[in-house]
């Protein structure tokens, strides 16, 4: 599904990913984790399209496409989603109208009918029950004003509506309490399925416990320096980092 | 000779010659007013840029389009105009065409409320109605009210009963159609609420086609004790159009004002509101929206005076420009020695999709009592590239997503325009205006 080969990405003339190798295939879930400044932020950013970010080097094939040649909008109607670390706030933008258009957006683009109003707010709810998404924020201005949690239940909400093919979790966990936590993770686990490629990235290896990936790498210095599977992820909680940045510098 | 000084000598000739040829049964005891407007007129001449409150916005545009001051005693019967009145019930319904009330388009019987016009007011020397035409502008501020003052011809006179009140809105719209090309004409409303009154005025300019007028506005509004006006006000005219508003608020005790406007139309719009306590306890509150784009230039200027202690005034202006748009916003608050434990708040947003729009925002608070609550703040920023690349990666495209923050960025004002199918077809219209142009905006 996705095929990252040799990335090279700067932010202001400063090179961040040095040559990430990555291959998603469908139906897997995949962990990337790392140090702070690792480069796992931008890795997500430079997939779903943000400006400000360079490519210097490598290609990114998704579904067959070159990735990196589209625009952002286009990611997202090929089925690409990137759930945000610091979700937008945008006041006077109803949450409701902002999940239609997007939805419609992504439908027209599928070559699907769009949804008319009353099978979009049965969608809408159900879903919003789903990602226990209190159905009040529903109704007002996208982010504007949520809790740390709410935010994070928007972004799921939004990728349940959207049902991507890619869905990249950029930090989702940060900031989150343990409830709220697991309660991401359920509507995390809910998207998996054999059509589905999910790429999380995080700081720390909890959300794990809850998301249990297929495959686990760990981004150093702009690189993949190890990969390995879900069991990686209690050796790094126990040896931390620096055993593996000292085998890669070695 | 300049051209201002030419201009004022013309217009008095035609102001002059206007009023010698009314019929005299035609309200002749207003002759006099008129013509010490005259007066007033040659004493002001035109504004102009060494005037501060005129520096950002030139008449010289509106001067050469020479419009000429002529009446029109279209009488409209049928139903091509319907689609423009408000959806939902109403209070009673006052409709100008080309500046001339027609009756037949509107609805003037509503119990305990006096709607009435002023040609007719006139034709009847109706004194009791009219004795508080001009109370609160007097013969004129500038050279274009005193011209008001001096030619009025028409214009809705409304007045609602003490104690009453209004749950539905009082449609006051005034369409301008193609034979409307080249004329100046001067509407002059008088809105009186009683002791205790409670009402919502929805008041429009419209336009049926792209040619140029010139709409010189006089609106007073009188709030008795405890009264209460919602006063909504959209002007819309056509993209050739000129559109100069004076507004006058007189608030007695504990009466309250809340007014919205939204200006989308004109090429050239100036709308100058005023307002004055004239006892305690009263609030105003002043919501705006103004969307200036290619060749469009549109100003407001407020002017808030807090004469008395314990008066409340908030005022929210928002703008979006792009293209060449231009607007001026002009916010001045006054608290008056004498005027405390007054609150006065204000507040000005700008939206700037182009490069080439300009804006000149000047917030003034003169403060001499001690004893106050105020604030002001005025921002001038751009789309937000997050926010623009977060409703991206949902799908949306860059032009939809742009509208949409537009949209989002004008909410808090439009909310104000409190009927849901007005406010509805209001942010059809700025999503029509601003579509095309935030294409590619640079």
């Amino acid at each position: 599904m996705l095929r990252i080969r040799d990335l090279r990405t700067s932010v202001e003339g400063k090179e961040i990913l040095k040559g990430i190798d990555l291959e998603v295939k469908a139906g897997e879930v995949h962990a990337v984790m790392g140090p702070n400044g690792s480069g796992k932020s931008t890795l997500a950013h430079v997939l779903a399209g943000r400006d400000g970010y360079q490519v210097t080097g490598g290609d990114v094939e998704f579904l067959g496409q070159d990735l990196l040649d589209l625009e952002v909008e286009e990611r997202a109607h090929k089925g690409l989603f990137l759930a945000m670390q610091y979700p937008v706030e945008l006041p006077g933008v109803n949450n409701l109208t902002f999940l239609r258009e997007s939805l419609n957006a992504v439908r027209r683009a599928r070559g699907e009918e769009e949804m008319d109003a009353v099978g979009f707010m049965k969608l809408v709810r159900r879903k919003a029950d789903e990602v226990k998404l209190d159905h009040k924020l529903l109704k007002r201005s996208v982010n504007a004003g949520f809790s740390g949690g709410e935010k994070k239940r928007n972004e799921i909400l939004q990728m349940a509506m959207l049902e991507p093919r890619l869905a990249i979790l950029d930090e989702t966990d940060s900031g989150l309490d343990i409830d709220a936590l697991r309660t991401v993770a359920d509507g995390v686990n809910m998207m998996r399925s054999p059509e589905r490629a999910l790429i999380v990235v995080t700081h720390y290896q909890r959300l794990l416990e809850y998301i249990e990936p297929d495959h686990l790498h760990v981004l150093a210095g702009g690189r993949i320096v190890h990969s390995g599977g879900k069991e990686l992820a209690f050796e790094l909680e126990e040896r931390g980092y620096g055993w593996l940045l000292e085998e890669n510098a070695a | 000779m300049t051209l201002q000084s030419q201009a004022v000598s013309d217009f008095q000739k035609a102001t002059q010659h206007y009023i010698a040829g009314l019929p005299l049964d035609r309200g002749a005891w207003l002759t006099d007013h008129r013509w010490s407007a005259v007066t007033r007129f040659s004493d002001l001449g035109f504004p102009d840029k060494r005037q501060e409150a005129w520096r950002y916005t030139s008449i010289e545009g509106l001067l050469k389009q020479g419009f000429v001051t002529s009446d029109s005693d279209m009488e409209v019967v049928g139903t091509e105009f319907e689609h423009h009145f408000l959806d939902g019930p109403t209070a009673g319904r006052v409709v100008f065409v080309d500046g001339a009330f027609q009756p037949s388009l509107s609805d003037t019987h509503v119990p305990g409320v006096r709607i009435n016009n002023l040609r007719s007011a006139m034709e009847t020397s109706d004194l009791e109605t009219l004795k508080s035409v001009g109370t609160l502008s007097g013969p004129g501020t500038h050279g274009f009210s005193a011209l008001n003052m001096a030619t009025m011809r028409d214009g809705a006179l409304i007045r609602v009963s003490a104690g009453l009140r209004l749950d539905a809105p009082i449609d006051l719209v005034s369409i301008s159609t193609s034979s409307a090309s080249g004329r100046a004409m001067r509407p002059r409303h008088l809105i009186v609420l009683e002791q205790d009154a409670e009402a919502t005025l929805v008041e429009r300019y419209l336009s049926t086609s792209d040619n140029a007028y010139f709409t010189n506005l006089v609106c007073e509004v009188l709030l008795e004790e405890r009264a209460s006006l919602v006063h909504q006000r959209v002007q819309q005219e056509s993209p050739s159009a000129y559109h100069l508003a004076d507004l006058h608020i007189e608030l007695q005790a504990d009466a309250s004002y809340r007014g919205v406007n939204l200006a989308i139309g004109g090429a050239w719009s100036r709308t100058k509101i005023g307002n004055s306590f004239a006892a305690p306890g009263a609030s105003c509150e002043l919501h705006g929206l103004y969307l200036a784009g290619e060749g469009q230039l549109v100003d407001f200027h407020l002017d808030v005076d807090h004469g008395v202690p314990g008066c409340d005034s908030r005022e929210n202006f928002r703008g979006i420009l792009y293209g060449n748009g231009r607007a001026v916003f002009d916010g001045r608050i006054l608290v008056q020695k004498q005027a405390q434990k007054s609150s006065a708040h204000l507040s000005n947003a700008n939206l700037m999709l182009s490069r080439r729009a300009e804006i000149d925002t000047k917030p003034q608070l003169e403060i001499l009592a001690d004893d106050v609550m105020c604030s002001h703040g005025t921002t001038v920023g751009q789309i937000d590239p997050q926010a623009l690349f977060y409703l991206r990666s949902r799908g949306l495209s860059e032009e939809r997503a742009r509208r949409l923050l537009c949209l989002g960025f004008a909410s808090e004002i439009l909310e104000q325009f409190e009927s849901g199918s007005l406010q509805d077809h209001l942010a059809e219209l700025i999503q029509q205006k601003i579509g095309s142009e935030t294409k590619g905006a640079s």
